[in-house]
């Protein structure tokens, strides 16, 4: 391994135990809403009990959008987005470009919604930031991935500190690996009998080393998504496009075409969905459609990564007439190493190209990951021993966020499934939330021990998780485990088992704590084991 | 072969020899106190090369997805294997061995 001297070796552990220590709290809610959000699609339709397996983009669009179109006033007919919304229903967002109050290039049109039976649901104006947003059956998954992706604080700010978060993620990987000297002989070696601190540390330093890998893929790649916005788009743009924004994007992502501004019919998109399945195996995500009803119409349908492959797919059509015309770099008009990078960050970092497998693994190394970061926080105040009166309100914080944020995110989870039939969820699911995080904090006040402390989290955590699916069929009215496995939704009873497994497991893991024979040793670093 | 299986296949190779790589590891049992058991370091070395092979066998066929699964898969395979529970020693040195660790 690399070899740093005792001065160096002192310095990187310093970076590594504060880098750790100053955001390890915060860093561990991005990473346990992000594990969860990796089946954030998967826990919507459970939670709100769809039960259509087939892509909208596979049943007939074309007469629907064009029954639309004829609806939509002509300023905003300039360009399409087409996207599934809810259970397998039909987004389309008719819009043209625009400025906001402040300046900034955004998207302004009607936004309209059809269920999977192509009938109007719903329909919005307004800019793109005003009509799309969390909706009452998809509540809870938008929770869930707003958490991740800005811990609920205003853009710009939000994205900048997960974004700052990736980084420290970063950090703590790199020197991490620099000052761990004995990385791959100490892989296997777990002291459970040994001194706290030890026990602490090999707990810690194995999953980090297992894990290391992904902890450089996911950091990198949330930096990126961060700062991809926020900093990178702005700053090319200042650099290289006198501050356009708007023409910085046509640019990378545009289709460079001679003006064709002739009014024309927009070619058959049931054709245009057809092949694309034929050529990429999958139906799209998301359909774009540039110059909407002219002759110089583009459209671009975006897919999943083939099979055996990390980078999507997209694919350009002639919008008149429908024919296709080539597949679609990322970035750029030709294929490039940078495209193709920037193509493979999405899937890396979501693990969504490989189906429920890719998912599942990519949950469980989320879940190393919080493992990780949980317990290199406790090492850092089991270490620190000697001073644990001092610390003691941080071993507690520790607690109270390490137990009580899964605690809030299933209360989150019950409230959305009481108050979804009401029309409620929007607010309700947030409510829940921040209720659970008073009464978990509160109880972090009342009860004086820190064991007795791990162990009523995790009771109450476990009673949730085997009350949520009896409230997803009897308050949500959600479907049956022979109804979803029929309509093709293996998924709702896989969460149910998962759910009341763990429930059980955990209520197991608090009560076999709270017996009095287990009450022996050492109170910090108890909770890690229990 | 689809990638999922592909990478399962892979998967399945690698944890068999991660898990007896655990298993034998010198170190671990020293701190269980069992010293007889342990395996010799080339012998490790070699386990070690051939669980990497079926990753190999998936970067070179060109089927990154695959790869990925299959290096994601490792690492929780062997996190999983070293953190899990193993057979209390029959001499119980081991609990006492590792309580006096530095």
């Amino acid at each position: 391994m690399i070899h740093l001297d005792k001065d160096e070796t002192k310095a990187m552990v310093a970076v590594h135990g504060w880098s750790g220590i100053c955001l390890g709290l915060l860093l561990y809610a991005v990473v346990l809403t992000g594990t969860a959000a990796v089946f954030a699609q998967e826990i919507g339709a459970w939670a709100a009990g769809h039960l259509n397996s087939q892509s909208a983009f596979e049943a007939p669009v074309d007469a629907r959008v064009r029954r639309l179109s004829e609806a939509t006033p002509a300023q905003y007919r300039d360009s399409l987005n087409l996207f599934e919304v809810g259970d397998h229903g039909l987004g389309a967002f008719f819009h043209r470009d625009a400025l906001d109050a402040k300046g900034m290039p955004t998207e302004r049109g009607i936004y309209y919604q059809l269920d999977h039976g192509g009938r109007l649901t719903s329909t919005v104006h307004g800019t793109s930031e005003e009509v799309f947003g969390p909706h009452n059956d998809d509540a809870l998954s938008s929770f869930l991935v707003d958490t991740h992706v800005r811990l609920h604080v205003p853009n710009p700010w939000g994205l900048l500190l997960t974004g700052v978060l990736g980084l420290t993620m970063l950090v703590a990987a790199i020197s991490g690996l620099l000052i761990h000297r004995h990385l791959f002989k100490d892989i296997f070696t777990l002291r459970r009998n040994g001194s706290p601190v030890l026990a602490n540390r090999d707990m810690h330093s194995v999953a980090g080393t297992w894990s290391l890998p992904f902890a450089f893929v996911l950091a990198f790649t949330g930096s990126f998504f961060s700062f991809y916005g926020t900093i990178g788009v702005p700053v090319v743009a200042m650099a290289a496009f006198r501050g356009d924004v708007q023409a910085l994007s046509e640019a990378v992502y545009g289709n460079p075409r001679k003006s064709d501004p002739r009014p024309a019919s927009i070619g058959d998109l049931d054709r245009v969905t057809a092949d694309a399945v034929r050529r990429t195996g999958e139906a799209p995500t998301f359909i774009s459609i540039e110059h909407f009803g002219r002759a110089d119409a583009e459209i671009t349908s975006y897919h999943q990564p083939k099979s055996g492959d990390l980078e999507p797919v997209a694919l350009l059509y002639n919008g008149a007439t429908g024919a296709f015309e080539r597949a679609k770099p990322t970035v750029g008009t030709r294929p490039s190493a940078g495209g193709t990078l920037s193509g493979i960050m999405g899937p890396l970092h979501f693990g969504n190209f490989a189906g429920i497998l890719s998912k599942a693994i990519w949950f469980g190394l989320g879940f190393a990951m919080c493992y990780v970061t949980y317990t290199g926080m406790r090492l850092w105040v089991v270490r620190r021993g000697q001073d644990t009166r001092a610390l003691a309100w941080l071993e507690r914080t520790l607690t109270v966020v390490g137990f009580g944020l899964p605690i809030c995110l299933l209360a989150a989870a019950a409230a959305f499934l009481v108050t979804m039939p009401l029309g409620s969820a929007v607010y309700w699911t947030t409510g829940g939330f921040l209720i659970a995080a008073g009464s978990v904090i509160a109880t972090g006040v009342v009860i004086r021990s820190n064991e007795a402390l791990t162990r009523t989290l995790k009771g109450t955590a476990g009673l949730i998780m085997i009350a949520l699916p009896l409230l997803r069929l009897f308050a949500a009215q959600g479907p049956g485990w022979s109804e979803a496995i029929a309509s093709g939704r293996p998924m709702t009873p896989a969460i149910d088992v998962g759910c009341i497994l763990m429930g059980l497991w955990l209520v197991r893991a608090g009560w076999n704590a709270a017996r009095p024979a287990h009450r022996d040793g050492t109170v910090i670093g108890k909770g890690v084991r229990a | 072969m689809t990638t999922a299986w592909l990478a399962l296949l892979a998967l399945a190779i690698s944890a068999m020899l991660i898990v007896v790589l655990c298993q034998g590891d010198p170190k671990r049992l020293r701190a269980a106190g069992q010293k007889g058991a342990a395996m010799l370091p080339r012998r490790r070395r070699v386990l070690a090369a051939l669980a990497c092979l079926p990753g190999l066998g998936c970067a070179l066929s060109g089927n990154s997805a695959a790869f990925m699964l299959w290096l994601g898969g490792c690492a929780l395979v062997g996190w999983i294997s070293a953190t899990w529970p193993r057979r209390k020693s029959q001499t119980g040195t081991g609990a006492l061995a590792t309580r006096n660790a530095p």
